[in-house]
């Protein structure tokens, strides 16, 4: 039966994403006014609390806000450390992790609204038959640090400085103020406050025109580059810092035909190339997000898998990737029309 | 099994980033975008200069000080609970409440968590202030001032939210009855939000648990705002709240170093009952409109300069179908 509706990973995925991308940006409108406190306020994915139908929120407010109000005020009152700074950030980061330890970077590829909206942009992109980028092996990892430079320097730098009165009170959450979840999520519930921007503040101008500029670019670049506000996302970064202690893993084993073929680096929306050349703990890169399409791809029987405790949940097959390719190429071009629209034939 | 990847791979028809296409459209945007936001930002400092206080370190004395001089004119007859947070070293757990226009005989704090032990609980007052202290779970607290005397029933409600994961729906503590005249919110703003000016809020009044109907309700603000409502027929009453910061300067919060603009309301009605005047009050605070001081036109200036950054990878359909026919002929 499940497998009569979900042929596909892929499309178990799919599912799954738009189920999330619901909860995630109306889920207040369906589990009540005040659903955020009784969820997690600490969800390892772009859920928008400037979106105010969220179900939940993403942990780098959480973060910034303490940053911001405790840890930095704290600092000059040190001995207040330990009772409200200390307790809350390891609550924040434990609850954080009771969600990320059984999903691991999923949430990324599963769970999060930015990547969903991305992804479905990605797929209206092929059907209109715009052109498709992806990145060399060579320019990727210009591309990688920026990630951890934006967790350095806009979720943990800046919002601790401002705590500390050593910057600008208005760079208390200065990633949310660049982030393109708080703009697309808060458009989806049709809310256009958080297009406006700040006007009273120099700081603030700067920092929502650098966001809008930001959004604007990754909804256009997201018709021919896969997910491109990922792999400067850090979330990502963070999310990444505790991939390693999740036992949900991608797990790839060495085969001698990896050399000939590059199939799961071309299915991978991260552009990966590791996947294809490494194996064993490298392969399992820190801009992976679990989608999965590697294993789906791959038409060797259990190469990649993706394991939960050891125990394997989903393995690569000749079949699955039959099945896989029937619907879509490796680089996403669907075979398939959908009733209003079908796929330009490059 | 490979020869069929392979065909796979050479029918890929993708663009690779040889041209390094996204970084150049990034830098010219980036490049673009930081001109633009130094000219507007430059103007906008100036602007604004002088109704915007300068950045402190956390607790800033001057900004407090303009506070509390103008918090100390009162600005409503109708009695209020004042929520004063911080204490000596700013923390948000120590919280204060400051009755004004009422002399509680007790103030009482009800918790979200309605089965906890101390869900409902009296607070130490010393006929100047109450202090709420630590509660077992936070989430949204109701606080309620009452005073009884001369055939009078005065009570002044507010409510305080503490962040904090797990903490109960409040609904149903919002909803069971703790005076016997109420102004109920329909609902509250939610976690981490508030109260903002052109916004309608349903507010519930009612007597013993019983709807008044075309019941009387005052709603004035400390910006002199003051408007008469009347509750319909379910006992609801829907509060459009004023657009009034214009009038007044630009303030900061209770510590001073937010600088976020706020202000407060109170909600007032009156009911006579078995001979005895029952006041009721709630009071909370609002904030300026959602698209004050903020400009929609330039959101979507820079929101389409972004676009218009992103827009040379949508053009490269020659050079796509030249790498696909390189990438073939290479296999």
């Amino acid at each position: 039966m499940l497998t009569r509706i979900f042929p596909t990973l892929g499309r178990f995925r799919f599912t799954v994403q738009i189920i999330m991308l619901f909860v995630t940006v109306y889920g207040g409108a369906l589990l009540g006014t005040y659903a955020v406190d009784r969820i997690s306020q600490a969800l390892p994915s772009l859920s928008c609390s400037y979106d105010n139908m969220t179900g939940d929120q993403c942990i780098l407010i959480v973060t910034q806000h303490q940053l911001h109000h405790r840890i930095g005020a704290a600092l000059v009152n040190a001995q207040y450390a330990a009772v409200n700074v200390l307790i809350p950030t390891l609550i924040s980061v434990g609850t954080f992790f009771a969600f990320f330890f059984f999903l691991n970077k999923a949430f990324c590829g599963w769970v999060c609204p930015m990547g969903t909206v991305q992804e479905l942009i990605y797929r209206f992109g092929r059907r209109i038959g715009r052109p498709f980028h992806r990145f060399e092996p060579g320019n990727v990892g210009k591309v990688r640090p920026i990630k951890w430079l934006i967790l350095l320097v806009f979720v943990l730098g800046l919002p601790l400085l401002a705590g500390m009165g050593l910057a600008s009170d208005k760079l208390g959450a200065p990633f949310c103020q660049v982030c393109p979840s708080r703009l697309a999520t808060t458009l989806l519930t049709l809310d256009a406050e958080q297009i406006a921007m700040q006007t009273s503040s120099g700081i603030g101008f700067m920092l929502n025109a650098a966001g809008n500029a930001l959004f604007g670019f990754v909804i256009i670049a997201a018709l021919a580059v896969r997910q491109p506000f990922c792999r400067i996302c850090p979330l990502l970064s963070w999310n990444a810092m505790f991939q390693k202690l999740s036992p949900m893993r991608l797990v790839k084993k060495q085969n001698q035909k990896c050399e000939k073929c590059s199939i799961c680096q071309i299915a991978c929306p991260m552009d990966i190339h590791e996947i294809g050349r490494e194996h064993g703990s490298k392969a399992f890169h820190e801009d992976c997000t679990l989608c999965g399409r590697c294993a789906e791809y791959c038409p060797d029987d259990d190469v990649i898998q993706i394991k939960f405790f050891g125990i394997k949940l989903f393995g690569s097959s000749l079949q699955n990737y039959k099945k896989r390719v029937k619907q879509e190429s490796p680089e996403g071009m669907p075979k398939h029309a959908v009733i209003w629209i079908t796929p330009v034939k490059e | 099994m490979i020869s069929n990847s392979v065909a796979e791979v050479a029918s890929y028809k993708g663009l690779t980033m040889n041209n390094n296409v996204l970084l150049k459209a990034t830098s010219v945007m980036w490049l673009l975008l930081l001109l633009f936001s130094a000219m507007y930002s430059y103007a906008a400092e100036h602007e604004h200069q002088h109704g915007e206080y300068g950045d402190s370190p956390a607790g800033g004395k001057v900004k407090q000080s303009r506070h509390s001089m103008r918090d100390a004119v009162l600005w409503t007859d109708y009695p209020t609970l004042k929520i004063m947070r911080g204490g000596e070293m700013g923390s948000r757990h120590d919280v204060m409440l400051l009755p004004k226009n009422i002399v509680p005989d007790s103030i009482d704090a009800y918790s979200s968590n309605v089965k906890a032990a101390d869900a409902h609980r009296q607070l130490p007052y010393d006929l100047v202030m109450a202090k709420l202290g630590s509660l077992s779970s936070g989430g949204f607290i109701w606080l309620s001032a009452r005073q009884e005397a001369a055939g009078k029933v005065i009570v002044a409600s507010t409510v305080h939210y503490v962040s904090e994961r797990g903490s109960k729906n409040p609904t149903a503590m919002f909803m069971q009855q703790k005076n016997a005249l109420e102004i109920i919110p329909q609902p509250y703003p939610r976690e981490h939000t508030r109260y903002r000016s052109n916004e309608d809020w349903k507010f519930l009044v009612r007597f013993n648990s019983l709807p008044l109907i075309q019941q009387k309700v005052i709603l004035m603000t400390q910006n002199g705002s003051k408007i008469s409502l009347l509750s319909d027929v379910h006992g609801m009453v829907t509060a459009h709240i004023p657009d009034d910061f214009k009038t007044v300067a630009e303030i900061s919060d209770i510590q001073g170093n937010r600088s976020r603009r706020s202000s407060e309301f109170v909600l007032a009605t009156e009911h006579l009952s078995a001979g005895k005047t029952y006041i009721t009050a709630f009071n909370g605070q609002y904030a300026p409109d959602a698209f004050s001081q903020r400009s929609v036109l330039a959101g979507l200036g820079f929101m389409l300069a972004g676009m218009a950054g992103a827009t040379p990878l949508l053009r490269n359909r020659r050079s796509a179908k030249k790498t696909s026919e390189t990438a073939k002929g290479a296999l």
